[in-house]
Order: C-alpha cells, then structure tokens, then sequence
C-alpha cells in the first residue's frame, strides 16, 4: 500500500517510475504469492545498501524527494502518508487508488499475515528500487530486475544458477551501456546532472512545500517549451531556403543521378554566389558544409549517425519482440517486461543491440523450456 | 491461489492507468514523457477502438541551424577590417590591388596544399580526428583499377580522366564486353563537358564549390582561356564512340549538342539536333535550352533569330517539355541582341514565365533592364521598370538560379546612376542588404562595380554629410574606391564647401593607395589652394600639403608639375610658413618649373606683411632667374610697396627696366 500511494506521489512527479511500476506490479503479487522464505531477505539486505548508496548519489532529485518523504511516512504511519497526499493535489485520483491499494493490502494481510511487516518492508524497498531505475544505471543492478530475474529463476530447478546466468546477461549489457555511455556524452551528462542537483538541492525539504516545487516545475518546463518553439522557428525559416536551393540544384527532377553538367552548373552557380565569410560563425557554417567540421550539436543525436536512420519508436516501443517466443504470462514474461522497459529507456545501445539483447533471452528460455514446463504446470 | 492474485493485480493496474488518465487531463498542458508500458496500454486500449497511433516522423534539423542563429546575431562592423584577413594584421591589404593579391595567394596556398595531399597519400594516413572526417583525408586522384572492365571505365569517369577514359571504352569494346548505358552516358558527357582533352591538371576538377570567392577571378580567367584554345573538332571522341552506339538517346543527344555548343559548333549542334528528330527521339529541357542560347550565332538577321527561337519554344511545347527559368533567360538573352524588336516580345516572355508559374531571377530582370536602358536615349524607361522590379523584389530573400543572376544589381545601379535616381539607388541597396541578398552581387570585381556606381550616385545626389555617412559605412570595410569615386568624393565636398576636411579624406588616399594617382593630387592640392581659409584650416592645409610634399620628394612615386608646385607653395604661404615656401620656391629652379604670377604675388604679399625688403627683392632677383615675364611688375610692385635701402633700390629698377623691352 506505501508502495502504492507513494507511486501516486511519484506519478505527479514523474510519471515514467508509475508507468515502470505499474507494469511491475502484477508480477509483485506473484512473488508476494510464491513467496521463497529466504529470497526476500536476500533482496532487502542488498535493496538496503543499494538505497544507502542511490539516496547519495542520485541524479534524479525530483524523484529523490518523495522517496524521502514516503519512507518518512512509513515510519510515521498511514495517517501521515494520507496527509501528504492531500497536500499533494491528487486526491481526485488517490481515493481510488487507495481502494486498489487496501484490496491489496487485504489480501497480503490474509495470505501471509506472519510475514506482514515483512511484506511491508520489501514493498518500500520496491519503490526504493523503482526510483532507482529511473536514475541512470550504476554499477549495481537495479534491484526489481534482480528481484524480477530471481523470481522467474525461481521456476526453474536450479534457482540459483539460472538467476546468476540471467544476472549476468543483464550485467553485460549494463556494461556495453557504460562503455558506450562513457565514449561521447559522459561528460554532458554529468554536467547535466550536476546543475539539476545544484538547482534543486535548496528546496529539499521533505514537507507538504512539495507542492511548490512542482509548480515551479511546471514554469520551468514551459519554459524549456518557449525555447524548442524557437527553436522551431529557425528550423522553419532554414526549411524555406532549403525548399529554394533544391529547386536550384536539381534542374533535372526526372534524372535520378546529378549528370556532370549539372554539377559544374551547381557549382558554378555557388562560386558566383559565394563571398567570403563574414564572421567566425559564417566561417564555421562553411567548414560544416565542406565536412571539416564536426556538425554543431542541434540535437541530442550527435555522433549517432549509424542510429540517425532509426525512429525513435523503435527504440521505445520493443514490446512487439516479445511477442513471439515468450510466453505471455509468467514469470518469464514478467521478468522480459521489465527487460524491455529498462531497454526501451536505454538510449546508448542501438536497435540492434536491444534486439540481439532480447533475442539471447529468448534462446535462453527455449532452451529451458522443459524445464519451464514442468514448473508452469501448477502455475497455470 | 495465483488466479485471484492476478485478478488483483490487474485490478489495480487497471486503477493505475486511470490514475494516469487523470493527471494526464489535469496536467494535460505537461508534456509526459510516457514509457513504453503505458504506451503499449495505450495501445491495447485502442485495439479495442478502432483508432491506431500514428507515430509521428522522425525531425530532421539541419546541421548549420544553430550556427545560423549565432551568425544571425552578428552585425557588421564597419571599423573593422574583414573578418578573412584577421589572421594576418601585417598583411591586411589596404587597396584593391593587395586585396586581390591577399586572397589569390590565401586560395592558390589552398589549393597547393589540397595538390600535394591528394598527390602524397602516403604521407597523410594518420587520422587524428575522432569521430574520423573523410575530407581531411587524402583523395584519391590516382587510378586504382587496372584491368579491362567497366568499373575501370566508371572509376576514370569519376575522376574525369577523359583520355585514359576513352582508352578504357575502345578496350572494352574491343574486347567484345557490352557497355551499359549509364556508364556511356556518363562517358559522353565527360568527353563533351572537357571538349576531348584532359582537364588542366592544376585546376582541380573538383574544385570546393564554398572556397572563397577570391579563386573565381582565377578559376574564370583559367577557364576562359581554355574556351579560347578548346574548339569542337570533327570527328572527335565523342563523335565517333556516338556513331558506334547501337542505339542512341535523349541523353546521348544531349550531351553531344551541350558539348557542340559549348564548345562553339552551334551549325553541327542544330544538324545534330534536326538528326535527333528524325531519328524520333525526344529532346529535354537543356538541349532547347543551349540551342535557344546558340541562336544568336546560327542566324545574323534580327527577324529571322526570332523566328528561330519561337520555333524551338514551339517544338518544346510539342514534345511536352517543361522549359525551366532558364530556358527564359535564354531566351531574353537572345533578346538582348534581336534590335529593336526585342523590347515589346521581352515582356510577353516574362508574361509568359509568369503564365506557367515560373518565377523571375535576377538574371531575367537584368536582361530587361539592359533592353529598356539606353543611356543617350531620350526617353528612359529603365527607371520605371527598375521601380517596378524592386518594389516587387522588395523584402524578398533571393537565390541565385543562373550564373547571370550576379549582374543585376550592377546593373541596376547603373540605371540609378544614369537616371540619377537617388530614392531608387538606395532602394536597390537596401535590396542588398536584406537576408543573404549580399551573396548575389557577385565576385569582388562586379561587388565594387556595384559599390562604386552607388558611391558615385550619392556623391552626385546626396548631401555631403550622408555622403560621409556612407563613405565611413563603405570605405574601405565594402569596397576600396578607384580614381574616379575619389574624385567624386572631392567634388562633392567642393560643391557643399566642406573643404575642411580635405586633410582627412587625404589621409584616406593614402590609405586606398591612390597617392601615386596625379589626378586625385592635383585635385586635392588645387580644392585646397584655391581659397582662403580660417587660420586653423589653414594651418592643417599646409601640414596637408607638406605631406603631399612628401610623396613628390620622399618617394618620388610622381613628378611635380608647375600647378603642383604653385599650389603646395600658396597653402604654405597662408599657413604663414615662409622659410618652407621658400624652399618650395628653390624647387620651381630645381625641376625647371616655373611658378604663376599668383604665387609670386602672394610671396610679396607675405613679404609686405613680415616687412622684410631683402626677401621682396631676392624674389624679384629670383623671378628675374627664372626669366619669367611678371618680373617687371613685380619690381614695379616692390618698388612702390616697400620701404627700400639704396642698393636695392637699384637692383629693382634695373630689373624692372630689363623686363620691359622684353614685353
């Protein structure tokens, strides 16, 4: 139930940590069902130092705060929490949430009414590890993978192996996404995040004032806007000339290839027009166009040119690989979810990488698919 | 037990997604990023409707956007001298002399350097840049296939090797190997754009369309020259590999008449095109466009050049080919030569651009404007025709569509000019101005044309103060004044008596390098003798004049003639320095010159008022030396005015007595 409300505070927030949750949270009544007496513990006891760490260094402050405040509610009680919320202006919306949440808590209570504070505990740590997620990959794991990747391993016979192999698989690619991270835009995003850091830390205080911030972070977000629109704007008056100067260079629309007299007519139509730059800018605009330079970055693409072909759904959207040789419930299939939701967010593999990270899942489970059978069948 | 726990969970991940409708409607002004999960919620939600998500395309921006938005911010200053030569303050050229010298030597260094990469690979293989930039690599200019294929033949058709080309084309025909067509066309065209010889081997075929504009006069000098020695000879490569083609097309036609014409064959252009039509092959839009340009040579009559065009457009028009905006311009081109019938049939050629929705270039209103414009003609229609281009030009971005778009604004400058327009000079200007309009006024030397001509319109129109306003705005940021804008810039000062600054404007002289010029020192020298002054003009006159001195004396780059000499010596005068008047006056002997009775008048008058005799009379002695035939009066003044001893008494009336039978 924290878990839940805490989410909805989250959601005002940022609403990417309850959409990451809410597609986690049919697999956490499994696991809260098929509970291991011994996985859980395991889980906390890294969840915990992994929190100390992330709470120290984490990137995503907006995040940050109602982490805080929600662990604060949870020693402070129910009461506090609903307080909180009020102040937060969802309440629209949490009643019902708050329906969903008890039903849940019900039934937790019901089932494993030994293991409530347990169950509590855990589910702290669950959103603990849904911030995490959203901050940028460490060293370590996120903990709902780990939880998520335990849980589908936990089917299979050998638990601990085909956890430890499915953990290294997504080490592996927590590795390449550092490696390719760190070659270009390391530098950047750290500096990003430092100003981020530097510019909320003044306002941290875990209170109701919650509400402030996120006004101010709606100003500042449209702000952001007033600039892409302007943005826009020279994009729009560069699309003109360009529309202009294509009626120029191919004379020959019908030709597919540029015949030799058209280019030397090109080309002499730009030697005639062609004056000598006027300031550095005009300067660095002809190196751009002669290709000595490295282009200006006006997007956050640069140096993705083997990806500039690629959309970005197919980036986002890898859902539709899951589509065949998964199955469609499970464990398995809850543990690729959060998978592709982690790779869906990962913007330093390419497509192909994603896909060919996926493709070594899939093989891997339909190697185990016996296996897999066998310990479905009282699943199902 | 795992049923109610899933029906649960979806229960409330059902909550969970309304729970996001709503912030979404409450926040709906927030732009979210959604994550893949919602989205594919989302989506399974719209399975159900009919709706699908469109995903929107990706943007493509433009890699120069933002550097265009920095330079956007940046104005010109007119104090500053430009932005090419700031790497080079000692060499910064003052004159348009060293300014052609500067860039021509900034490109040929370009080129050299771009010549021994491209011809030393081997020195040039450590790539430093990372990511890695291909054109800072060498190129290879050198052949690497060398077997008998026709990927051989495109590798040399690429490199525009055209003998080593054709060489390729016999081998491969030779050898029996068939020849795609695409590969003959492209063979074709290079053989006919290079006339059947090899491009020059230090003109880079390739040449970097953005290099500065300063090779142009070069690379245009060069290519002239090579039009000049090239003729279209009979029989040549491309004639004969035509003949052997087994079927011939638009392209292949093409190719040869825009080499035929090119190259100055226009007759065998016209018979290979009325070959094309027999053989049933349709034209394209560049083989009527280069015949249209070619009319003026195959038919002397005004009538009958006419006829022949018209009937090219007609046989367009049959063949269903689009005629583009040059088709037009050449048109008009011909025009320009077709006498007296060109004016009223060169206005329904531009209403006939217009009729089929192709809009007017530059080049296509200089051509009408130098059909309407006669300057000795008594009526000017220029004028009203240029208000009427510009006004409708006005606030527009231009491009450039043909290589002839570069001459209008000189042109229409020169309207101005002759019809001494000012309102329309500085309308065309501000046309110029506008966006990136300056790019269309062409190399360096059509730029100071233009400059020139409206310099010189404002000199004549404007009022001497906006005249300095312009001057300090143009000179020399823009343009570097030849002779005649300096002496217009004189006269101008001359007419609304602002002579007081002549020192400054001398200094400015210098500066372009016309003190070598007699014409501009004459002038300035005779602006400032000829008046009297306010004593501190006067004074900086004569700092002037020494200085003009100077130039004679110092660096002998002129001679001194008796005018120069008379001048310079009467603005010492006023300025009350005599000792250096003096010596003025020891040159006259020195050069053999002989100074005007001005002068010496205004030597006595110095004389008188210093009250120094001895001076008057070893002026008259001097005069007497130079034999001069004022000597007498001057003796006879001396006499009269002065307060003589005896002896010099004696010595005046003695000259004044000599002089007189001389008279």
């Amino acid at each position: 139930m924290y878990r839940f409300l805490s989410r909805t505070v989250c959601a005002a927030r940022n609403s990417s940590v309850i959409v990451y949750e809410s597609c986690v949270l049919p697999a956490k009544c499994e696991k809260a069902m098929a509970k291991q007496t011994e996985e859980p513990v395991v889980l906390m006891a890294e969840d915990g130092s992994t929190t100390q760490q992330q709470t120290d260094v984490k990137t995503e402050p907006v995040v940050e705060k109602p982490t805080e405040a929600a662990i604060d509610a949870a020693k402070s009680g129910k009461q506090h929490l609903l307080d909180l919320l009020v102040a937060m202006k969802v309440e629209v919306t949490s009643k019902k949430k708050f329906k969903g949440t008890t039903i849940k808590q019900n039934y937790e209570s019901i089932k494993h009414p030994e293991s409530k504070s347990e169950a509590m505990e855990s589910t702290i740590s669950m959103f603990q590890k849904a911030t995490e997620a959203a901050s940028p990959p460490s060293e370590t794991l996120e903990p709902d993978l780990v939880a998520a990747a335990s849980a589908a391993a936990a089917t299979l016979p050998d638990s601990n192996r085909a956890q430890s192999v499915l953990l290294r698989q997504l080490r592996e690619r927590k590795a390449i996404t550092e490696a390719q991270k760190k070659g270009d835009m390391s530098k950047l995003g750290e500096i990003i995040a430092d100003m981020k850091v530097g510019r909320q830390y003044s306002r941290q205080k875990p209170s109701a004032s919650s509400q402030i911030t996120f006004d101010d972070d709606e100003r500042g977000y449209t702000r952001d806007r007033g600039i892409t629109g302007e943005l826009v704007g020279v994009r729009r008056r560069r699309n003109f000339f360009l529309a202009k100067r294509l009626n120029i260079f191919s004379p020959t629309t019908e030709d597919d290839a540029p015949t030799l007299w058209d280019m030397e007519f090109a080309n002499n139509l730009s030697q005639v027009t062609n004056q000598a730059p006027r300031n550095g800018f005009e300067e660095m605009i002809q190196w751009t166009k002669e290709g000595k330079m490295w282009q200006y970055p006006v997007d956050n693409e640069a140096g993705l040119e083997e990806e500039a072909s690629v959309s970005f759904h197919e980036h986002i959207f890898l859902e539709k690989h899951l589509e065949e040789g998964f199955p469609h419930q499970g464990p398995v299939r809850h543990f690729m979810e959060l998978v592709v939701a982690g790779l869906s967010r990962n913007p330093y593999l390419t497509v192909q990488q994603k896909k060919g990270h996926i493709s070594w899942f899939r093989d891997y489970f339909q190697q185990k698919e016996e296996v897999l059978k066998e310990a479905n069948a009282d699943l199902n | 037990m795992a049923a109610p726990g899933r029906h649960v969970g979806h229960y409330i991940q059902r909550n969970g997604r309304f729970l996001l409708c709503n912030i979404e409607q409450v926040l709906g002004h927030r732009s979210f990023g959604w994550t893949p999960a919602v989205r594919q919620q989302a989506a399974e939600v719209n399975q159900e409707l009919p709706e699908s998500i469109v995903i929107p395309k990706k943007k493509t921006w433009s890699k120069e956007a933002v550097l265009e938005a920095l330079s956007s911010t940046v104005g010109r200053d007119p104090t500053a001298c430009p932005y090419m030569f700031q790497d080079d303050p000692f060499l910064t050229p003052r004159t348009s002399t060293e300014f052609r010298m500067f860039a021509l030597s900034q490109e040929s260094g370009r080129d050299a350097a771009k010549f021994f990469i491209n011809s030393n690979p081997k020195f040039f293989t450590k790539d430093f840049a990372e990511p890695h930039i291909p054109c800072l690599m060498p190129k290879t200019v050198s052949l690497v296939l060398e077997e008998v294929s026709e990927e051989a033949l495109k590798e040399r058709i690429n490199l525009r090797k055209v003998s080593a080309a054709v060489d390729m084309y016999d081998q491969l025909l030779q050898a029996g190997t068939a020849v795609s067509m695409e590969t003959t066309h492209g063979l074709l065209d290079l053989i006919c754009f290079y006339c059947d010889k090899d491009p020059a081997e230090e003109e880079e075929p390739q040449r970097e369309d953005t290099d500065s504009d300063e090779p142009k006069p070069k690379g245009r000098i060069h290519r002239a020259s090579d039009f000049i020695k090239l003729t279209w000879k009979e029989n040549n490569n491309a004639e004969r590999i035509f003949n052997l083609l087994p079927e011939r097309d638009t392209r292949c036609y093409s190719a040869l008449i825009r080499g035929m014409v090119k190259y100055r064959a226009p007759a065998k252009a016209y018979s290979m095109y009325t070959d094309m039509l027999n053989n049933r092959v349709t034209g394209d839009v560049h083989i009527f466009n280069t015949l249209i340009s070619s009319v003026v040579h195959l038919r002397v009559n005004y009538e009958a050049r006419w006829e022949l065009v018209t009937e090219l457009l007609y046989q367009m028009n049959q063949q269903k080919i689009r005629p583009n905006i040059l088709t037009f311009n050449s048109v008009l081109q011909t025009l320009r030569r077709c006498g007296p019938i060109g004016k009223s049939l060169s206005l329904q050629t531009v209403s006939e651009m217009k009729a089929l929705g192709i809009a007017p270039s530059l080049a296509t209103y200089e051509h009408i404007l130098c059909l309407f414009h006669k300057p000795v003609a008594q009526k000017q229609y220029g004028a009203d025709i240029l208000q009427e281009i510009v006004s409708e030009l006005e606030g527009t971005s231009l491009t450039c569509q043909d290589p002839n778009d570069v001459l209008f604004f000189a042109t229409a400058m020169r309207v101005c000019v002759d019809t001494k327009e000012l309102e329309l000079g500085y309308k065309v200007h501000s046309l110029t101005e506008f966006g990136e309009n300056y790019k269309l006024q062409g190399v360096p030397y059509q730029r100071s044309t233009y400059y020139g001509r409206f310099f010189n319109l404002l000199c004549m129109m404007e009022h001497v103060d906006a005249v300095l306003k312009w001057y300090r705005r143009l000179i020399p940021s823009l343009f570097y004044p030849n002779v005649q804008g300096m002496m217009d810039l004189l006269q101008c000062l001359d007419t609304d008596n602002r002579l007081d600054l002549l020192p400054d404007i001398w200094k400015d002289i210098k500066t372009v390098g016309h003190e070598n010029k007699s014409e501009v020192v004459e002038e300035v020298l005779q602006l400032m003798a000829r008046e009297k002054h306010s004593p501190e003009v006067q004074e900086s006159f004569a700092t002037c004049a020494l200085d003009v001195k100077n130039e004679f004396e110092v660096k002998r780059l002129l001679q001194w003639s008796n005018l120069s000499l008379s001048n310079v010596t009467i603005v010492l005068l006023r300025a009350n320095k005599t000792q250096m008047a003096w010596e003025m006056l020891e040159l006259f002997k020195s050069y053999n010159r002989v100074p005007s009775k001005e002068v010496l008048d205004a030597f006595l008058t110095v004389c008188h008022s210093d009250g120094t005799p001895q001076k008057a009379v070893e002026l008259v002695q001097a005069a007497a030396a130079l034999c001069l035939l004022q000597t007498p009066t001057l003796a006879t003044r001396t006499l009269a005015e002065f307060d003589l001893t005896e002896e010099q008494r004696a010595i005046l009336t003695e000259l004044e007595a000599a002089g007189e039978p001389s008279d």
